[in-house]
Formats: C-alpha cells, sequence, structure tokens
C-alpha cells in the first residue's frame, strides 16, 4: 500500500545535525496544501524517532516509516496544510 | 592501572546507554521550547533523580562522599549562559557530542574539538584571567564547604535529598496523571535493547545507574566525582600539548570510553555513519564548541557535571549553573530556530 504512495515533494536533510532535519521538515510541511506528499529522506536517528512523534501536532499526518539501509531512513508525511 | 581501567568500562557503558537512549541534554532542553517535545527532558530528569536516590543511599553507607561543585554566583552565571548558547549552536551537549563522535557525525568533531581548544585556553591560557575574576570575586562558601540545599540550612544530605525526590516525583506524577501509557513493543528484548532506541524511563534509568555507578568507581580510583565530560577532554589536550605532569586521569579514560560505548553500540544497530553536514554547519558547530568550552571550565562544569552529577548531589552552584545552562540554551534556540520561523 504504502509503495503506491506518489511524494508531492522530497527532502533530503542526510548529514544534517540536530535539529536541522526537523526543523526543515516542519518548515517545508508548513508551506505544502491539504494532502500533498513529503518524502523526507534523513540518516540521523534521533530524528527518525523524533519527526513522527512530534508531525501529528500540527495536524500532519505520517504514512511511514521506512529503514533504507542503515541508518538512512524515508519517512512519508501528509500535509494537513496550514498555507 | 586497573582503577584507571575502571574509567574506561565505564565510559563504554555510559557511551553505549548514550547512544540508544538518544540521550541528549541539549535536546532535553531545547526541544521544550522548539518542538513541544518533552520526552528527552523526562529521561534526564529520571536519571537526575535515580543518581539522587542512589547518591544519598551510597553516601549513607559511606562507599563515596559527596563532593558538590563550588558555588561563585558570577561564574555559574555567566559560564552556565555561555555554555548554552554553545550547545545550540553545537547542536549537541558535551556528552551528545562526544557519543555522536562515536555514531559518525563529523559536525560533533569539530564541536568537540572547539570545546578541547577552548577549555584548555579557560583552564591555563589568555581567558584564564576572565574565569578566575569571575570565579574568585563571587564564590560564596558553608563554613569549609561548598554550599548544597541541605548544608545552608544545617540538615543532613540523606533526608534533603529524599524530601526533594519525593516532592519532585509527586508534582510529576500530577503533571503526568492524564498522559495515555506508553504503547508496548512487540520486539524482543534483545531488539529493544540493540536495534532500537530506548524509551525514555529506560534511558533515564540506566544513566542514573551508571553515574552511581561512575561515583563508587571513581571514589575507589581517587577521584570521587560521579560523570564528568570537560575536564576528560581537558586532560586528554594537554598531553597532547605535552603539559609537563600531565597524567591521563580516571575521566580522560572515562571520555574516550564514551566515544567507544557509542561506537559500539551504533555499529551493533547499523547506526554509523560518516555525516558531513557542510563547511557552514561545521564552522558553527566548531564555535559552538569554543563557546561550550569556556562556559564549562568558567562555571566550573557542564551540563553532565552540573545536571547529570551536581543536581543530585544537592550543589548550590550546579542548581545555578542548570538554570543559566537552560536559559542560554532557549536564548540561542529562541535567536536561530523560533524567531526565523514566526518572520
Amino acid at each position: 500500500m504504502e509503495a503506491k504512495v506518489t511524494p508531492t515533494k522530497s527532502l533530503n536533510v542526510c548529514g544534517k545535525i540536530c535539529p536541522y532535519p526537523d526543523m526543515d521538515t516542519m518548515t517545508t510541511l508548513k508551506k505544502m496544501q491539504k494532502g500533498e506528499i513529503l518524502e523526507v529522506l534523513l540518516d540521523y536517528p534521533l530524528s527518525v524517532e523524533r519527526i513522527p512523534r512530534n508531525l501529528t501536532k500540527q495536524g500532519h499526518k505520517l504514512i511511514s516509516v521506512e529503514q533504507l539501509d542503515g541508518p538512512n531512513h524515508r519517512i512519508l508525511i501528509e500535509a494537513y496544510g496550514l498555507k | 592501572m586497573s582503577v584507571l581501567l575502571s574509567g574506561l568500562i565505564v565510559g563504554i557503558l555510559f557511551g553505549f546507554a548514550l547512544q540508544r537512549g538518544r540521550f541528549c541534554m541539549n535536546s532535553a532542553i531545547r526541544d521544550t521550547i522548539l518542538l513541544n517535545d518533552t520526552t528527552l527532558l523526562k529521561a534526564v530528569i529520571t536519571a537526575v533523580l535515580v543518581g539522587m536516590v542512589g547518591f544519598a543511599t551510597m553516601a549513607a553507607f559511606g562507599l563515596i562522599k559527596i563532593s558538590p561543585t563550588p558555588f561563585f554566583w558570577g561564574a555559574n552565571l555567566v559560564g552556565g549562559f555561555i555554555f548554552g548558547i554553545g550547545m545550540v549552536l553545537a547542536g549537541g551537549c558535551a556528552s551528545g557530542i562526544t557519543y555522536r563522535v562515536g555514531e559518525g557525525m563529523v559536525g560533533a568533531l569539530a564541536a568537540l574539538i572547539g570545546l578541547a581548544i577552548s577549555a584548555t585556553l579557560t583552564a591555563m591560557g589568555f581567558l584564564k584571567p576572565i574565569k578566575d575574576y569571575l570565579q574568585s570575586s563571587t564564590k560564596v562558601m558553608v563554613g569549609e564547604s561548598n554550599p548544597t540545599l541541605a548544608n545552608i540550612f544545617g540538615l543532613p544530605y540523606f533526608s534533603v535529598a529524599l524530601a526533594v525526590v519525593i516532592i519532585v516525583l509527586f508534582i510529576w506524577f500530577i503533571i503526568a496523571y492524564n498522559n495515555p501509557p506508553a504503547p508496548k513493543s512487540k520486539d524482543s528484548l534483545a531488539v529493544r535493547i540493540f536495534r532500537k532506541g530506548w524509551g525514555w524511563l529506560a534511558a533515564g534509568i540506566v544513566v542514573g545507574l551508571i553515574n552511581m555507578l561512575a561515583f563508587y568507581a571513581s571514589t575507589q580510583a581517587g577521584r570521587s566525582y560521579p560523570l564528568a565530560i570537560t575536564s576528560g577532554w581537558l586532560t586528554i589536550t594537554k598531553m597532547g600539548m605535552g603539559v609537563p605532569e600531565t597524567k591521563m586521569g580516571w575521566d580522560a579514560w572515562m571520555v574516550i570510553g564514551i566515544v567507544l560505548g557509542a561506537l559500539i553500540a551504533a555499529l551493533i544497530a547499523g547506526e554509523f555513519k560518516f555525516r558531513f553536514p557542510g563547511w557552514g554547519m561545521l564552522a558553527q558547530t566548531f564555535v559552538g564548541g569554543l563557546l561550550m568550552g569556556f562556559g564549562a571550565v568558567t562555571s566550573a562544569g557542564c551540563n553532565v557535571t552540573h545536571i547529570l552529577s551536581g543536581l543530585p548531589q544537592l550543589g548550590i552552584g550546579s542548581l545555578v549553573g542548570t538554570i543559566s545552562i537552560v536559559l542560554g540554551a532557549w536564548f540561542m534556540a529562541y535567536i536561530i530556530f523560533v524567531r526565523p520561523q514566526k518572520a
């Protein structure tokens, strides 16, 4: 089911230090329309756990957290549309 | 030699727990205002409470002797505030940047080098007069001792420590009463320990227990203080510079152990990777480290010495140091993260 989701936008925050993966994700989501899908590629373990637990506070919806290889993860989020 | 080996072993355990628990006090403090996230803060408070009960019990049985950091309010305030600013720029507290070096984060390494350089300059270089002035002109003592929440009232440490733990737990219980319970994990214990990140409660308890072990082991080694970070890196830098009569102490072996422990944990979990944040970010973390080194030596403690090890001993110097670290971190987080979002 998850494989069928096509991201509207992709954000690569690999290599970034704390808390930029989280901040960049939230800032990007803010600029997106309701229902648009954001793909976040990241490799920072703390943010892999922290982004999913915080994005619902802004009303966004977590679609999936997928481990690619090692610390590299792909998170799919459906934007709430704050714009 | 065996006593110094205990420093290395405690460090490896600490580094392992820090990496698994994602235990970073910069995140704990900063995320409260930035992301409205208190997960890591709960881990830190748990570790402090476990330490408080543990130290009080161990001291009552004569296994350790409480050694609170000095209280010099000017140095604690200025040093703590600058340290707090620095750790937000560095993207990690003193223990955070140390364990993330073991995860392969190049930004953390730049911050650590900055911290080591400025800690050395503040301890024995051109910044020393500033530190000395701030410390000596504002030092307050209770008789021959450094002040604690217990001795300023003439009360025994054990009773005050337990009273503080009970009061904090009571307040916490009231605040968290309506929180939903954490979801149960379906993974096996081995997977939860070695592959997945730990929950805040497990991380807090384990770090607290390691700190008790650290206090006991370092007392056996003739050092008599729980976990600390900056002093270890300071010793290693001095060794590298060939400063005469510098010896690898318990705390120097301990910080090396942290990097090793985090490396082992990251390798087992498949989370090790060289991560380069870009030159601009590297410069920012380096500057953050420089501020942290000055702040830690001036305030006589980084976040670990003051928060993790100092608060459980009820030291007033650590209490003031902690408050200034928090204020410095919030100030900088507001400047570089919160304010730009509002614009």
